[in-house]
């Protein structure tokens, strides 16, 4: 589960994204109970309101589920909800980031798919 | 839950205001990071919201009973202050082991146990005197006072100074499972602000003796951009917003950007939007002052 906290990016939202990539590698599974906010506060050495933060953001998002007095738990269909989202997330990001850099460097819409469709080595 | 609240607080000394009318409000369950440059005043703060020192101006209280003078306020607070052995103060010759025997007895509430704990994992030979001991075991004690006096608000100055990387991290683990457990306040002034952001839930930053920001760390972050590009397009995006520390090298400009609630800038093919780290934030806000 450890893994180094990148600068620049909100701590909740590496939180949020590590717990989810722990998910999708099976590292934590249904029905599974997450480590708690004051163990990956520890781990992480982070606040435990910052934890708290990400991991209520996977309770938000149907990924994870409270039991009130116990934990946090990996709902069940968690990895299936995670890659839709990161799929979507994949199209508003990466790809408009990606239109941004063509833009700049005056690749027109269909040269792009053409080096999509080539797998990124231009012929 | 208990709050210290600070009124109009200043403090001169001779001519200068080192602290000018600083508001602030301490919540037991927070840990606070107060950053400020040298001479900013925060040790200042930190003593005059622990009575060490006498205010010129405003008030200090918990819940709603004033600190000055008033012991049952006194016993829920803990200032370890870095522990100076350069001036003649009567400490210098006592042994480590003395030391944390008085402070034993001036702190109510004090964890002998934890305390054991942290001299064993520190390593400090308590039989050494202060003045002989090195920078960092002088830290350790420090934190090994702030951490066992279990006190409801303690202020740590500076507490890992003199501290490697191991004995950092290993402060901020023990600091975190102390908070964890006790929900005690901390405050925590440090210098070294990357490692440490992100331990602090709120962020206090002073300059010149005033508080410029006290808010929310990652929401701090998430708020603060760089943005650079070509001169005209960044003046454009940031347009109406508010800026600081722009640097030109050339056509290129960058700035930092602080936006307010629902302002937004948008990245495109001229204009890159960066995130800042705090200790970016803090040079941004503080180091203007030393900018040609």
């Amino acid at each position: 589960m450890k893994e180094l906290l990148d600068e620049g990016k909100s701590i909740y939202i590496q939180i949020q994204e590590m717990i989810e990539t722990d998910i999708l590698r099976g590292v934590l599974r249904e029905d599974e109970r997450i480590p708690s906010t004051n163990e990956l506060a520890k781990l992480y050495i982070i606040n435990p309101a910052t934890a708290a933060k990400g991991v209520n953001l996977l309770v938000d998002s149907g990924i994870l589920f409270k039991k009130r007095g116990i934990g946090m738990f990996v709902a069940p269909g968690a990895a299936e909800k995670i890659r839709t989202q990161r799929k979507k997330a994949f199209m508003e990001e990466k790809i408009s980031e990606l239109l941004n850099e063509a833009k700049s460097l005056g690749i027109s819409k269909e040269e792009l798919i053409d080096m999509i469709r080539n797998g990124g080595t231009k012929q | 839950m208990s709050k210290l609240v600070c009124k109009g607080v200043s403090k001169k000394y001779k001519d200068k205001l080192a602290v000018k009318n600083v508001d602030l409000t301490l919540e037991s369950g927070k840990i606070y990071g107060l950053i400020g440059r040298n001479g900013a005043g925060k040790s200042t703060l930190l003593s005059l919201m622990s009575a060490q020192a006498p205010l010129t101006a405003g008030s200090v209280e918990i819940d709603g009973e004033p600190v000055w003078e008033n012991q049952k306020s006194l016993n829920r607070i803990c200032f370890s202050r870095e522990l100076n052995v350069s001036g003649n103060n009567g400490i210098a010759g006592m042994k480590i082991k003395d030391y944390l025997k008085m402070a034993a007895l001036y702190y109510p509430a004090w964890d002998a146990e934890l305390a054991a704990r942290l001299v064993d994992a520190f390593e400090i030979d308590i039989k050494k005197q202060i003045m002989k001991a090195n920078k960092g075991m002088l830290s350790a004690v420090t934190i090994t006072i702030a951490l066992a006096s279990k006190a409801e608000f303690t202020f740590l100055d500076e507490p890992v100074a003199g501290l490697d990387v191991i004995a950092r991290e290993y402060f901020y683990k023990e600091l975190l499972s102390e908070f964890s457990e006790s929900g005690r306040c901390f405050v925590i002034s440090t210098h070294i602000i990357e490692e440490a952001a992100n331990v602090f839930e709120d962020v206090i930053i002073l300059r010149n003796g005033e508080i410029i920001a006290n808010e929310n760390t990652q929401e701090l972050i998430d708020r603060c951009k760089y943005v650079s590009g070509l001169e005209e397009a960044v003046n454009k995006a940031t347009s109406g917003v508010e800026t600081h520390h722009a640097e030109m090298i050339g056509r290129a400009k960058t700035v930092a950007a602080i936006l307010r609630g629902g302002e937004h800038i948008e990245e495109n093919e001229d204009v890159t939007v960066k995130p800042m780290s705090l200790q970016n934030i803090f040079v941004a806000l503080c180091g203007e002052e030393v900018q040609q």
